[in-house]
């Protein structure tokens, strides 16, 4: 019960948060009603995609404070499960999402183990490793379909299938990618006041005072891995259904790790606001950025030179991204 | 009766540098320890093998009638070993509160239990308007009471408080020292600290032990510390026991 009020309660959070908060809320709910183009409802559903993967990611990243770049290996197990379970077996998506899910999560604690005894720099790099590897095997692996990948024919299942998620119409997958992200958000509010989080912050604050404490600060990581896991492997499968072809090299690139990482840092790391934020702002400026820059004048690659700018901003004026300079603005005002 | 803390024999060496060799004793339930010694003694180490931090090389730890030689640290914490730590990083975004209910919520999952423990026990430390602070932004004094008061929401049976009046003022110590009298005869816990600040260990200590290059040399109540000719040679110096002569006179 108390869990629930938690994740109801926004109190703790200014009034002026909660204004901004709640018009934004009624923006996103509203704006399929609007007159808008294709490319716009495409670029809306990929920020709610990439605000989920950076809720995900925010957990063991943010909150932990380990920086995790292989998130793209469980969205390619999510997308992978679906896309099989589907084509193979005729499975919804509603039964093979949670599959995904299980089969992320148990993977998740495989490589977790042995990863969560290095620190640092050593276990962000292994966790590229991890999901390189596991890309390479996709690619050879014609269960799959190795490096074609799997194409979900919109033909068989004459739409709108709400078992599947087979719609011609954007607005469903809107609506259904909406609801993941108020569920995300809600879970993360509570997240960050629970036993767990808190004890992470302590670890990502000191480890030997986390261990004093009595937090198992080795398993608190892998659990929380685990749920950073379950969040991106959930929206991998609608990723799936919603795009209907996926290959290893997209699903799984360590392109797409980087950039939900660096956009929860973008918005702030540890906050629960960040996420959505660099979303919010990366999203939009990566899909315009390409579809004006890259298509009219060729700049191909031009939206890795902005991350690579974000990141050197990040680095250099704060660690904790957009969030983190709006905390800081506030705690000087308030002394 | 039964020691709450025995110390068997522990060496603990780092290659060849023998941090602590062979150091036995022990603790009795509800007395208070000075742990005093020169700098690079071993002091913090044994505080580091005594929490489990470093695996202890030989020798063997018993708590409250357990052995807890080989255990690991959060498997110490949970067994009412509490501590507090020399240097503490501050540049986390824990306030000062949130800092406290990591501590509480060792025994409860509620986040409104941890806050209601925090609160009562911010209280007791005098740190209730602090509360909404970072540690950062703290004097150093407060931050050794949210380090201390972090430690006691563990609601610890032993608590090992390491250097908390170190770059204190001479106000600061005497409050400190309230405080540590007062969790130790009001809240009845256990306490050894390690100290520089002498008239503080000797004010408040029991007994005194004493370390010098990773051993015990001496042990006992802190009046005859004060007086042993080793302790002086090694730690204390010819100029304390001249100036507690004259404050004698």
């Amino acid at each position: 019960m108390e869990a629930i009020r938690n994740a109801l309660d926004f109190k703790d959070f200014p009034r002026i948060d909660l204004i901004v908060a709640g018009f934004v809320a009624a923006f996103l709910l509203a704006f399929p009603l609007f007159p808008h183009s294709s490319f716009a409802m495409v670029t809306m559903i990929q920020f709610f995609i990439f605000s989920v993967y950076g809720m995900g990611w925010n957990t063991i990243g943010g909150y932990g404070g380990q920086v995790d770049l292989g998130k793209a290996q469980y969205v390619g197990i999510g997308a992978y499960t679906t896309s099989v379970l589907l084509i193979r077996w005729d499975i919804p998506f509603w039964v093979s999402m949670p599959i995904g899910m299980a089969i992320a999560v148990i993977w998740s604690f495989v490589i977790g183990y042995p990863l969560f005894r290095l620190k640092g720099h050593y276990f962000a790099i292994a966790t590229i490793a991890t999901s390189l590897v596991l890309k390479d095997l996709f690619t050879i692996w014609p269960f799959v379909g190795a490096a074609r990948g799997l194409e979900i024919s919109p033909v068989k299942y004459p739409p709108p299938d709400f078992l599947r998620l087979i719609f011609k119409d954007d607005v469903y997958y809107y609506y259904i990618i909406f609801a993941f992200f108020v569920l995300g958000v809600l879970y993360m509010n509570w997240f960050r006041k629970s036993r767990l989080g808190f004890q992470l912050r302590c670890i990502k604050d000191n480890e030997d005072v986390a261990k004093s404490l009595g937090i198992n600060v080795h398993w608190a990581k892998i659990k929380t891995y685990a749920i950073a896991t379950a969040f991106v492997s959930m929206v991998g499968s609608f990723h799936a259904c919603y795009i209907k072809n996926i290959e290893p090299d997209d699903v799984m690139s360590l392109d797409l790790s980087i950039l939900i990482a660096l956009m929860a840092m973008l918005g702030g790391a540890g906050s629960l606001w960040g996420p959505i934020i660099g979303a919010g702002i990366l999203i939009p400026l990566k899909s315009y950025l390409k579809e004006w820059l890259g298509a009219t004048a060729g700049l191909v690659g031009i939206d890795l030179i902005l991350y690579s700018v974000i990141i050197m901003l990040i680095s250099a004026v704060e660690p904790r991204g957009i969030w983190g300079v709006v905390e800081k603005a506030r705690r000087r005002k308030r002394r | 009766m039964m020691p709450l803390l025995e110390v068997d024999r522990l060496t603990k060496t780092f290659g060849g540098l023998r941090a602590n060799h062979d150091i036995s004793f022990s603790i009795g339930e509800h007395e208070l320890v000075g742990l005093i010694g020169p700098n690079g003694a071993g002091k913090t180490t044994l505080f580091n093998c005594l929490s489990g931090l470093h695996p202890i090389t030989s020798g063997r730890v018993f708590f409250n009638g357990e052995e807890i030689t080989r255990l690991k640290p959060y498997e110490i914490a949970r067994r009412g070993m509490a501590r507090t730590f020399q240097v503490y990083a501050a540049s986390g975004d824990l306030t000062v509160e949130e800092n406290v209910m990591v501590g509480c919520f060792m025994h409860t999952r509620s986040r409104s239990l941890a806050k209601e423990h925090a609160g009562e026990i911010l209280k007791e430390m005098r740190l209730k308007d602090l509360g909404g602070y970072l540690m950062s932004e703290l004097p150093v004094a407060a931050q050794k009471r949210v380090t201390m008061a972090t430690a006691l929401a563990s609601r610890p049976k032993l608590l090992l408080l390491d250097e908390v009046a170190a770059g204190l003022n001479t106000m600061e110590i005497d409050e400190i020292l309230t405080t540590i009298k007062e969790i130790h005869e009001g809240k009845k816990i256990t306490v050894m600290l390690i100290e520089h600040v002498m008239e503080l260990v000797m004010k408040v200590s029991d007994r005194v032990i004493v370390l010098d290059y990773g051993e015990k040399i001496a042990e006992g109540p802190p009046q005859d510390i004060a007086r042993d000719p080793r302790v002086i040679k090694a730690y204390l110096g010819e100029r304390y026991v001249r100036e507690q002569q004259v404050n004698e006179h």
